[in-house]
């Protein structure tokens, strides 16, 4: 193995890739050449750090060499759901459950029984002699090198993950929660695959939740045939000694529509990408999040948008509340090729300090190729207004509740471009108890 | 009711009020009127209890307290309502969740029980109806896109609703148009009683047309300089303020 390997988590990740090597699944196919291709160039490049432009914020290898995770234990028995409410957030839902604990699948925890006909959903190591899955997991996007180049950790460790297919013109009834417990410490590495065929509609809600120091490497990459639609809601909600790093790549067909989510309020360090490819006309994305930190949390999220073919729209709006010394970061890329006119492409970020010490970085950009588009993109950041409080006060709400009342009204501007009413009920929900829990 | 006394106001360090004295009884209404500048909003804010107005000497006692020692929602729980020159937009909060968490909360802080959904929502449409205030401004966010005269109308709402022992108006008819400037002051009228007083900030005799002060007050150069019955603000409307050591503005 040659490279810089000097690094420790790198060189753990290395180590834990050539002890676990045999027993990955596809271990006797073309993903143990894709796999050894990966750690290679994983060896070679290290952990991404702050002297890459797209890592400029976040410096992973940092955080991995101080934190000095093992790989993430098997854990067999029963599991006990954290108190906090991000752990039982949609469980109001009528859903299809699937319960990882450590990244694993726990099919003794889940209850995705009597599918409609026309959707399939896997593990990980039952969809490997598939070619859909193999044409995801090789794919890459390439428009931002240094992000996507991590994707290679989670290629090389992969070892579980959520295969959901939908079958031509089939709408799943009800919506697949993946639901990934930290129960004890380590790095797990969670590849899921979504495929919706033609004219397919289906709904993915994803919480991440556990009390234990933990680094989810969470790769999912989705396909969306024509006119084919996916409403994705990922929440966050580990703890302060966690690390996340999830990259979600979606090629999206013509006419297609996916609509992202992401509420982040967890993690000591947090990394949420999007690396998003028209592939056809007439195609829609909205990838859209809310965060809300405290004490020394930092996140950042990062997103790419390639139109890459004309007449489709796209719009990303990120918004942050920012307390203690907290750091968020949002960097984001809107991408016009030369032949996709009428792009309607849309990018901003906001956020909100609570806090003198809190800090944001933002860094929205258009790289623009084509003549007839339309695209902006936007940051601002700010305090509460004192002339807000003063009027909210002046009508004799107490100075805490007024203070609240601004922070849900600015998240909620982002939470309204949700998927789905009841999802929507259930972020406001966890962004006022997030809330409450800063004051007390 | 209120009992200003030698009130002198610093804001950024620059003295604005140099020595108020001013007594409202229960049930009267007192105008003050001036020149720009002369310190009428400072008056109003200083009352509400505004960050950055600072009392460097005097004092203000309403009923009996010292208001020196309440904060901005505390003043407003004991009765002290402000309506706004210009009121703020809150985007994100709605003008029904706003008119209710400010009634919950003053009623909570006065010890009295909180008003659930459905008998807020009785009390809030009969008090809004009168004002021409419908359903679907309250389900508005507060004042966001509201022009002039429903922002003022928004004002009176919240006033006619929480009741208030003391309001202060602080240039309520400017910006409306003279139909908004009656349904206002119609508002207004409706919520004068013995026990409610009024302090009626303006720069323009129009509006105590409609609104008629028991006292006129012309404030200048951060004092009162005459006090008189309402006749002193038609009195005014003719001569301008030139004879009150300022610019006639």
């Amino acid at each position: 193995m040659s490279g810089n390997m000097a690094e420790k988590a790198a060189q753990n990740f290395v180590e834990a890739y050539e002890a676990a090597r045999t027993a990955l699944p596809g271990a006797d196919g073309w993903l143990a050449r894709r796999r050894a291709a990966a750690i290679e160039s994983f060896a070679g490049a290290g952990l991404p750090h702050r002297r890459l432009e797209e890592w400029k914020y976040t410096d992973l290898r940092q955080t991995l060499d101080k934190a000095g995770f093992a790989s993430a234990p098997e854990h067999m028995g029963a599991v006990v759901l954290p108190e906090a409410a991000a752990a039982s957030a949609f469980s109001t839902l009528d859903r299809y459950v699937l319960v990882f604990v450590n990244g694993r699948f726990r099919a003794d925890l889940s209850k995705a029984a009597r599918l409609p006909k026309g959707v399939e959903l896997h593990g990980l190591a039952d969809v490997l002699t598939e070619q859909w899955a193999k044409d995801l997991i090789e794919r890459r996007f390439d428009e931002a090198r240094q992000a996507e180049e991590i994707v290679d950790l989670n290629t090389a460790l992969m070892n579980d993950g959520m295969c959901l297919r939908i079958r031509k013109g089939v709408k799943l009834d009800k919506p697949v929660h993946l639901l990934f417990l930290a129960a004890d410490g380590g790095a797990s590495h969670t590849r899921n695959l979504i495929l919706l065929e033609e004219e397919a509609e289906g709904t993915v809600l994803e919480s991440h939740i556990g009390e234990a120091a933990s680094f989810a490497d969470i790769v999912t990459d989705v396909a969306l045939g024509d006119g084919a639609k996916l409403d994705h809601v990922k929440l966050q909600d580990e703890s302060a000694d966690a690390v996340h790093l999830a990259t979600l790549r979606g090629e999206i067909g013509a006419g297609a529509r996916l609509s992202s989510f992401t509420l982040t309020l967890g993690c000591g360090v947090s990394r949420g990408q999007s690396f998003i490819r028209f592939a056809g006309e007439g195609a829609e994305a909205h990838v859209n999040g809310a965060y809300a930190l405290r004490a020394k949390q930092h996140a950042d999220q990062f997103c790419v948008v390639d139109h890459a073919v004309p007449r489709c729209a796209s719009n990303t709006v990120f918004k942050g509340v920012l307390d203690g010394q907290s750091e968020g970061v949002f960097q984001g890329k809107v991408i016009v090729r030369p032949d996709a006119q009428k792009t309607d492409g849309r990018q901003m970020t906001q956020a909100l300090l609570l806090s003198r010490d809190a800090a944001m970085n933002a860094k929205p950009e258009l790289e623009i190729y084509a003549d007839d588009v339309q695209c902006a993109h936007g940051s601002t950041v700010g305090e509460l207004s004192k002339d807000a409080l003063f009027y909210l006060r002046s009508r004799g709400i107490p100075e805490a509740e007024a203070r609240r009342l601004l922070v849900l009204a600015f998240l909620d501007d982002v939470i309204t471009l949700a998927p789905h009413e009841e999802v929507r009920d259930i972020l406001r929900g966890l962004v006022s108890g997030w809330f409450e829990e800063a004051s007390t | 009711m209120l009992e200003i006394r030698n009130l002198h106001v610093t804001v950024d360090g620059k003295e604005i009020l140099k020595g108020i004295d001013l007594d409202v009884a229960a049930g009267e209404v007192h105008a003050i009127m001036g020149p720009n500048g002369s310190g009428k909003s400072t008056l109003s804010y200083v009352l509400a209890g505004r960050e950055g107005y600072e009392v460097t000497e005097g004092s203000i006692r309403f009923n009996g307290k010292d208001l020196s020692e309440m904060g901005v929602d505390e003043r407003a729980a004991a009765g002290i309502f402000l309506a706004f020159q210009y009121p703020l937009e809150i985007p994100g909060v709605t003008t029904m969740t706003f008119l209710k968490t400010a009634l919950n909360a003053q009623r909570k802080a006065r010890g009295e029980e909180e008003l659930d959904a459905v008998r807020f929502l009785k009390l809030v449409r009969e008090k809004a109806k009168p004002l021409n205030v419908n359903d679907d401004m309250l389900k508005r966010a507060l004042n966001v896109g509201y022009s002039g005269g429903e922002k003022k109308r928004a004002e009176v709402l919240q006033m006619s609703l929480l009741e208030p022992a003391l309001a202060v108006l602080d240039e309520t008819d400017s910006g409306l148009d003279i139909d908004a400037l009656k349904t206002v002051a119609d508002g207004v009228n409706a919520l004068r009683s013995p026990e409610r007083s009024m302090i009626v900030i303006t720069h323009y005799q129009r509006l105590l047309d409609y609104i008629v002060p028991d006292v006129v007050h012309v404030l200048s150069g951060g004092r009162i300089v005459k006090t008189g019955g309402k006749e002193l603000a038609l009195e005014l409307e003719k001569s301008g303020y030139a004879g009150y050591g300022a610019d006639a503005a």
